[in-house]
C-alpha cells in the first residue's frame, strides 16, 4: 500500500560526486542544497570514507547553492572524523550564500577555505611534500 | 502582504514552504542573496519550531506553521506563527563560537545565524501562539548592500 502525498518528496536536492585523488586524498563535489533535508545523505556518503588513511577531504562547493546549520554540522562531523588521525577537510569554491554562512558561524579557519581547486591542489602538494620531508628527517 | 502559507508542522513540509516562498520572491524581482537569506531563516525557524515546539504531544495534536511575507519600502518582513510550546528564539543563548561545533547545542547555531542575518526580530506570545517577526533589508539601486 502506498500513501499518495500532496507534494513530491524533497529527496534529491543534494547531488554528491566522489573522486579519488593522488596521495590519500579525496575530492567530493556537492551540488544543490545541503540542508535539513539532505545532510543525512552527505553523512551516509562520507561515513565509510573518512576513516583511517584518508589525509585530505576536499569538498568542492562550486555547484552548491545553499547551506544551513544542518549542513554546517555535517561538514564538522567529517572534519572531526578526519581530525582524529590528523586529516583535514578543505572547502573550495564556496558560493556567496555559503561563504556568508561560514563567515557568520566562524565554522572554518580561513586558511582551509580555497577559492579555487588549483589553490587547494597547491596546498595539498605542499602538505604532501612536508609529510615526505618529515619522513626523511626521521631517517636522519 | 505578498503571500501567506500554512503547512503541517513536519520537517518534510519545510521545503514546500521554501519552494513557494522562493517562487513568490523571484516573481517580485527579489535578488538571489535575499532569497537565500529567506530560505535560511524559514528552514532554521521552522525546523526549530517542529523539533522543539512539542507539537507531537497528544494533547496538542498536529500543529501547524503559518508564514507570511510582506514588503514595506526596502524592508521584507516574515511573520511566523505556530501553536507549539512557548519559545522565544531571541532569548536563546549565543553559542560559544570558539567551541567545537558538534559540542554546541543543536538549534543554537541556526538561531544565531538568523540573528546575525536579520535586520530586526520581534517575538511575542499571543493566544497560545508563538509569533515571530523577522525583517530583512532588501538592497535597492539607491542603497546597495
Amino acid at each position: 500500500m502506498s500513501l499518495q502525498t500532496e507534494f513530491p518528496p524533497v529527496a534529491g536536492s543534494l547531488r554528491i560526486g566522489i573522486v579519488p585523488l593522488a596521495g590519500g586524498s579525496l575530492r567530493v563535489t556537492l551540488a544543490g542544497r545541503l540542508d535539513t533535508h539532505s545532510y543525512q545523505e552527505l553523512d551516509a556518503a562520507l561515513a565509510p570514507l573518512v576513516h583511517g588513511q584518508l589525509q585530505s577531504l576536499v569538498l568542492d562547493l562550486a555547484d552548491l547553492e545553499y547551506i544551513s546549520s544542518a549542513g554546517i554540522r555535517s561538514i564538522f562531523k567529517a572534519r572531526k572524523a578526519l581530525g582524529g588521525h590528523g586529516g583535514k577537510v578543505l572547502l573550495v569554491n564556496p558560493q556567496a550564500q555559503i561563504q556568508k554562512v561560514l563567515d557568520v558561524v566562524k565554522a572554518v579557519p580561513m586558511h582551509e577555505i580555497f577559492v579555487s581547486t588549483a589553490e587547494a591542489d597547491a596546498y595539498l602538494d605542499a602538505m604532501q611534500r612536508k609529510v615526505l620531508h618529515a619522513d626523511e628527517d626521521e631517517d636522519e | 502582504m505578498l503571500i501567506r502559507l500554512i503547512v503541517p508542522g513536519e520537517i518534510a513540509r519545510v521545503e514546500d514552504l521554501n519552494t513557494s516562498l522562493e517562487a513568490v520572491l523571484t516573481r517580485h524581482g527579489i535578488d538571489a542573496g535575499v532569497r537565500g537569506d529567506v530560505r535560511l531563516i524559514v528552514e532554521e525557524l521552522a525546523s526549530n519550531a517542529i523539533e522543539y515546539g512539542g507539537g507531537g504531544g497528544a494533547d496538542r495534536g498536529q500543529h501547524e506553521l503559518s508564514v507570511d511575507i510582506g514588503m514595506d519600502g526596502d524592508l521584507l518582513t516574515l511573520r511566523f506563527r505556530d501553536e507549539g510550546a512557548p519559545f522565544d528564539p531571541l532569548s536563546a543563548q549565543t553559542p560559544d563560537l570558539e567551541a567545537d561545533i558538534l559540542d554546541r547545542p543543536i538549534g543554537g547555531l541556526g538561531l544565531y545565524l538568523i540573528r546575525q542575518i536579520a535586520e530586526s526580530m520581534h517575538y511575542e506570545r499571543t493566544d497560545d501562539c508563538n509569533l515571530l517577526r523577522v525583517s530583512l533589508r532588501v538592497p535597492t539601486p539607491e542603497n546597495p548592500q
